[in-house]
C-alpha cells in the first residue's frame, strides 16, 4: 500500500494556515489569532477512517527568516540537483538552534515527504518579501499547491494568482472561514491530484466526509424531533399540602408554575442547541452563545419570535385538514368505505377549522389548579395547548442547525442568529406538513410517539431542513 | 443462539434506552469497532454477539439487570397462575364430583363446564393475538408493566402464556382429582336436563364429543343402553335398578377432561410460547435501534483530526495603546517594500536619507543600509531618531528583529527607532487591528529603543507631534 499522504500547511506568519487546517480537520479548538507566533510547533491532524489514516494535515509556524535560510542554502549548494539534500542538511544543521526554530519545524515534514500547501492572504497586496520562502519551498522538490485565503475584505487575488503560478503546480482560492462544504471536498480532491498515489485516498476521504455530513443531517433531525416532543408535552406539576396551599394564593401559585415551566422549556432548548453543535464538532461555541443577543431580543416566548417563526393560519388550516382527514378516514374504514369518504372529509374540515380559528395567536399552556383533596392540592401548568408553539421551537431549531451546519471550524465570530423574514415552511410538501402537525398534536395531548411515528416525524423534519436550506440558498 | 429471543429483546431494548443518552460519535466508534472485530474473527455481527461483547467489557452486573427484574416478575406472574390453576383444578373437580349418595353427578354439568373452559381458552388466545389487554390496569397498579419499549407489545402474549399454563395445571390437577375420586369412591354418574331430549339425541352428543378417542379407547364411549339407563330426574325416586351402571360413565368423563380441557390448554400453551418467541424475534429485527446499530456497524467511523486542542494556548493579544508621536527625524528606513511603489510626500519631505532593507534586498544590502544610517547619525549628532516604515498588514518577523538588533549594535547610543506601519493605501491610517501586533512587537523588543507611531497623513496630519492613544 502506498504511503499515507501528508500535507504540510506552510507560509508567511498570519496568513491563515491554522484557519485552513481548522476548517479541513473540523477542529474549532485550534488556536487562531492575528498574532505572529500563535503556532509555535508543528501539529499533525490525521483524518482516520476506522482507525486507518487516509491523510494527515500538518499545521506549521510561519517563516521568520526566509532570506537568511535561502542565503545558507545557496551557499551550500552546487547545482539544482542537490537542492533537496541541502534543505535536509539545513534542518539537520539547525535542529534545536533557537534562530531557526520555526523554519526547522515547517521544513521537517517536507523533507520527510509531505506535500506543500502554501497559504497566502489574498485580501492584502502581493509582496515580493514572499519570494524567498517560495524559493525555499521549491528547493524541497515536493509537490505543491498554493491556497489564496481571504482574511480581510479587499481582494488582491488576481495579482497573487499570477505570482504564485510561477512557483506552484496548482493555485486555488479558498476562504477558510466562509467556504461552503462542497469547496472543502473540492480542495481535498485537488490535494489528491498532486501525486498519482494520493488520489485514491483523498477520494475515499471525500466520500466518507460526504457520508458523514448526510448522516449528521439525519441525526440533527432526530435531535430536533426529540426536543419538539419533549417541549410540546412538558407539564410542570406541583403538589401542595393543605398548609402550603393555605399559604399561597392561586395567582401566586400559577405565577410560580409558569416561571418554572418557562425555565424548563428554555433549558431544554439550550440542550438541543449544544447537542446540535457537538454533533457538528463545534465545541467552542458554547462560551459565545451565552452572549447571543437573540436570547433576549428574540426569546422563545416573545411576540417577536411568534411573528417570525409561527406559521400562517392558512398553513395551519391545510396541515390541520390533513391531520383531521386521517382520523376521519378511520370512520370510512369501519364502514368498509360505504360512507364514500365522508368521514375523511368531515374530519378534515373539523381539523382545518380548528387550526384556522385558533391558530393566529400563541395561546400558551393550560393552567389547572385542582381542589383540595385528601389534604393535598395539585396544580399543573402545561402542556402547551397551541401547536404554534411547536412551530416556533421548530423554526428556531432549524435556523440554528442551518447556521451550525454551514459554519466552518475556522470561524471565531459570535454566532448571531437573525430571525427569518419569510416563513420557509410554506415550501414544505403537504405530507411532511401533516406529519409535523400530527406529531405536535400528539405532544399537546401528552401521547408519546411510537418508533414508527417518530421515524416519520424525523423524515418530515429532514424535509423541513432541506426546504430551509433551499430557501436560504435562493435568498442569498 | 443460546439465549431466548425474549431475553435478547429485553437486553437489547435496555441497551438501546441506555444508548439514547450517549453521543452519536461514541456509539458509532464503539459499534463499528465491534463489527471490525467480528470481521477479523470471521463472525457475523448480530444482536446476541453485540450484547455479549458489551457485557464482557463492562464485567458482571452488581445489581439485577432490568431484564432480569422483568423476567422474574413474569416468572412470578406465571408461577402464580400455575399455582392458582392447580388449586382451582382440585377444588373445581371436587365440586363437580360432589356426591353425597342422594343425587347423581350430572354429566350434562360436566359437559357444560368443559365447553365453558374451552371457550375461555380460545378467547384468551384470540385476545392475545389481537393485542387487547383488559387486565393492563391491574398490572399497572402493581407496577409490573413496561410502559414503553418493545416489550410492551409482548405483554398480551406473555399474559396468555401464563393463563394457558394456569389452565394446564388446572386441567392436570382436575384430572388427578377425578382419578383419585374414581378409585376411592363409588361415583354415581347420570345425566339430566329439563329439556325434552330423548336418550338418542343425548347419545349422539356424547358420541360426537368422544370422536377423538373412540378409536383409542372404545370403552370410554358410552353406548345407547347406558345413556338410556342412566337418565335421572330429581323429582323421581332417585334410585335405579342397576347401581353398577351409574359408575360406567367415568372413562368417558376422564377422556372428556383430558381431551377437551387438558389437551387444548397444552396445545395453546405451546402455540403461545412459540408465537412469543417468533414475535420477540420479529420485534428485535424491526427494533428501531437495530436499524441504527446496523448502520453504525456497516458505516466506517471518521475522525477528522479534531482531537488536538490548543484553543486556550494563545499568545498575549491584549490591546496595547502606547502609540507615541512621530519624532523629528531626517532618516527613513523602508522595510520589506514599505512605501513602494511611491513614498507618500508627507513622509518623504524633509528626509535627508532614505534607505531600504528586507524584502528583495539581500542581507548584505541590509547591513550596508544600516551602516550608511550609522554614518549619517554620526555626522549629525543632533539626530536622535530613525523612522522605520513597515507594511502594517505584514506581521513583524524574526528578520526584522535581527535587523533591529544589528541597528542597535551599529548606531550611536541613544538613537531610537520610530516604527511606522503604513496602510495599503498610504493616504489612509492603518487599521487598528493591524497596528496591535506592531505595538506588541515593540514591547517585546523593549526599552526606549523602539516605539510605534502613526504615519503623518497628507496634507497635514492632525496627529503629528501630539500624543494619541488607540
Amino acid at each position: 500500500m502506498s504511503q499515507t499522504p501528508v500535507f504540510a500547511v506552510v507560509g508567511h506568519p498570519n496568513k491563515g494556515k491554522s484557519s485552513v487546517v481548522a476548517t479541513l480537520s473540523q477542529n474549532d479548538a485550534i488556536a487562531i489569532a492575528l498574532e505572529p507566533g500563535t503556532t509555535r510547533r508543528r501539529q499533525a491532524y490525521p483524518l482516520k477512517v476506522d482507525g486507518q489514516t487516509l491523510y494527515t494535515l500538518v499545521d506549521t509556524p510561519g517563516f521568520q527568516r526566509p532570506r537568511r535560510v535561502l542565503e545558507w542554502l545557496e551557499a551550500h549548494s552546487v547545482s539544482a540537483s542537490d537542492h533537496a539534500d541541502t534543505v535536509r542538511a539545513f534542518v539537520t544543521q539547525h535542529q534545536g538552534d533557537g534562530r531557526f526554530t520555526d523554519e526547522c519545524e515547517l521544513l521537517t515534514p517536507l523533507i520527510e515527504g509531505a506535500g506543500i500547501i502554501y497559504v497566502v492572504d489574498g485580501s492584502v497586496p502581493y509582496s515580493p518579501e514572499h519570494e524567498a520562502e517560495m524559493t525555499i519551498l521549491r528547493w524541497t522538490g515536493r509537490p505543491s499547491l498554493a491556497l489564496i485565503n481571504s482574511i480581510g475584505s479587499d481582494d488582491f487575488s488576481d495579482s497573487w494568482q499570477a505570482a504564485l503560478g510561477q512557483f506552484f503546480q496548482v493555485v486555488r482560492r479558498f476562504d477558510a472561514v466562509r467556504a461552503p462544504f462542497e469547496q472543502h471536498l473540492g480542495l481535498l480532491r485537488a490535494f489528491g491530484q498532486l501525486e498519482p498515489d494520493w488520489e485514491m485516498r483523498l477520494e475515499q476521504a471525500t466520500h466518507h466526509l460526504s457520508e458523514q455530513r448526510r448522516q449528521r443531517r439525519h441525526q440533527a433531525a432526530r435531535l430536533i424531533a426529540g426536543a419538539l416532543e419533549d417541549m410540546m408535552s412538558f407539564r410542570e406539576k406541583r403538589t401542595l399540602t393543605a398548609g402550603q396551599a393555605a399559604g399561597i394564593s392561586d395567582d401566586a401559585l400559577a405565577d410560580q408554575l409558569r416561571r418554572q415551566w418557562y425555565r424548563q422549556q428554555r433549558k431544554r432548548e439550550q440542550t438541543l442547541r449544544l447537542d446540535i453543535e457537538h454533533l457538528y464538532q463545534h465545541q467552542q461555541i458554547r462560551r459565545q452563545e451565552a452572549e447571543l443577543e437573540w436570547h433576549s431580543e428574540h426569546d422563545l416566548f416573545s411576540e417577536n419570535s411568534r411573528k417570525t417563526w409561527a406559521v400562517s393560519r392558512r398553513y395551519l388550516a391545510t396541515a390541520g385538514f390533513g391531520a383531521g382527514a386521517v382520523g376521519g378516514a378511520g370512520i370510512d374504514a369501519l364502514t368498509f368505505g360505504s360512507s364514500l369518504g365522508t368521514g375523511a372529509l368531515i374530519g378534515g374540515l373539523i381539523g382545518a377549522a380548528g387550526s384556522y380559528f385558533y391558530g393566529d395567536r400563541l395561546t400558551l399552556p393550560a393552567l389547572n389548579i385542582g381542589a383540595l383533596r385528601d389534604g393535598l392540592k395539585a396544580a399543573t401548568f402545561g402542556p402547551v395547548q397551541d401547536t404554534q408553539f411547536g412551530y416556533v421551537v421548530l423554526g428556531r431549531a432549524v435556523d440554528h442547525w442551518w447556521h451550525i451546519s454551514q459554519r466552518n471550524h475556522a470561524g471565531r465570530d459570535l454566532l448571531e442568529l437573525e430571525p427569518a423574514n419569510h416563513h420557509w415552511l410554506e415550501l414544505l410538501d403537504r405530507t411532511s406538513r401533516q406529519e409535523i402537525q400530527k406529531a405536535l398534536e400528539k405532544g399537546r395531548r401528552q401521547r408519546p410517539l411510537d418508533d414508527r411515528q417518530r421515524d416519520r416525524l424525523v423524515a418530515a423534519l429532514e424535509q423541513a431542513m432541506a426546504a430551509y436550506d433551499d430557501w436560504r440558498l435562493n435568498r442569498t | 443462539m443460546t439465549e431466548s429471543p425474549l431475553r435478547l429483546l429485553l437486553d437489547f431494548d435496555q441497551q438501546a434506552q441506555r444508548d439514547r443518552s450517549q453521543p452519536p460519535a461514541f456509539l458509532h466508534r464503539r459499534d463499528r469497532k465491534f463489527a471490525l472485530l467480528c470481521r477479523e474473527q470471521g463472525l457475523v455481527p448480530d444482536a446476541a454477539r453485540w450484547l455479549a461483547h458489551l457485557r464482557r467489557l463492562s464485567g458482571p452486573e452488581a445489581t439485577p439487570t432490568p431484564t432480569e427484574q422483568t423476567l422474574s416478575s413474569w416468572r412470578r406472574i406465571t408461577g402464580g397462575f400455575a399455582a392458582a390453576g392447580a388449586v382451582l383444578g382440585i377444588i373445581t373437580m371436587s365440586g363437580l364430583l360432589f356426591y353425597e349418595g342422594g343425587q347423581r353427578i350430572n354429566v350434562t354439568v360436566i359437559l357444560a363446564f368443559v365447553l365453558l373452559h374451552l371457550t375461555l381458552a380460545l378467547a384468551t388466545t384470540a385476545q392475545a393475538m389481537a393485542g387487547w389487554q383488559p387486565w393492563r390496569r391491574l398490572l399497572q397498579r402493581f407496577g409490573k408493566t413496561a410502559e414503553d419499549g418493545a416489550f410492551r407489545n409482548l405483554q398480551p402474549l406473555l399474559m396468555a402464556r401464563a393463563a394457558h399454563l394456569g389452565g394446564l395445571c388446572f386441567a392436570i390437577t382436575g384430572l388427578a382429582t377425578l382419578l383419585i375420586l374414581v378409585v376411592i369412591q363409588d361415583l354415581a354418574f347420570g345425566w339430566s336436563t329439563t329439556l325434552d331430549t330423548a336418550a338418542t339425541g343425548y347419545h349422539r352428543l356424547v358420541q360426537a364429543m368422544a370422536v377423538p378417542w373412540a378409536w383409542l379407547w372404545p370403552a370410554a364411549v358410552p353406548d345407547l343402553a347406558l345413556v338410556e339407563a342412566t337418565r335421572f330426574f330429581r323429582a323421581g325416586d332417585g334410585h335405579g335398578s342397576q347401581p353398577a351402571l351409574w359408575g360406567q360413565w367415568w372413562p368417558f368423563v376422564t377422556m372428556l377432561w383430558g381431551t377437551w380441557v387438558m389437551l387444548p390448554r397444552l396445545l395453546l400453551w405451546l402455540l403461545t410460547s412459540r408465537l412469543l418467541r417468533h414475535r420477540a424475534g420479529q420485534l428485535l429485527a424491526n427494533h428501531h435501534a437495530m436499524h441504527a446499530l446496523r448502520y453504525r456497524m456497516e458505516t466506517a467511523t471518521l475522525e477528522t483530526g479534531n482531537a488536538h486542542n490548543d484553543a486556550h494556548d494563545l499568545p498575549d493579544t491584549r490591546t496595547r495603546s502606547d502609540l507615541l508621536p512621530l519624532p523629528d527625524s531626517d532618516v527613513l528606513l523602508c522595510w520589506a517594500g514599505a512605501g513602494e511603489p511611491e513614498l507618500p510626500d508627507a513622509l518623504y519631505s524633509g528626509r535627508e536619507r532614505v534607505e531600504r532593507a528586507g524584502g528583495r534586498s539581500s542581507l548584505a544590502e541590509d547591513e550596508q543600509a544600516l551602516r550608511a544610517i550609522a554614518g549619517h547619525l554620526a555626522d549629525h549628532p543632533q539626530a536622535q531618531a530613525v523612522i522605520l516604515l513597515v507594511r502594517s498588514w505584514e506581521p513583524p518577523t524574526g528578520e526584522l528583529e535581527d535587523l533591529l538588533n544589528s541597528a542597535r549594535r551599529l548606531w550611536p547610543t541613544g538613537t531610537s527607532v520610530a516604527l511606522v506601519p503604513l496602510a495599503a493605501n498610504s493616504l489612509h491610517e492603518p487599521d487598528t487591528r493591524q497596528i496591535q501586533p506592531w505595538l506588541r512587537f515593540a514591547e517585546k523588543i523593549g526599552g526606549d529603543f523602539l516605539r510605534v507611531s502613526l504615519p503623518p497623513l497628507y496634507p497635514q496630519s492632525p496627529y503629528t507631534g501630539k500624543d494619541r492613544a488607540l
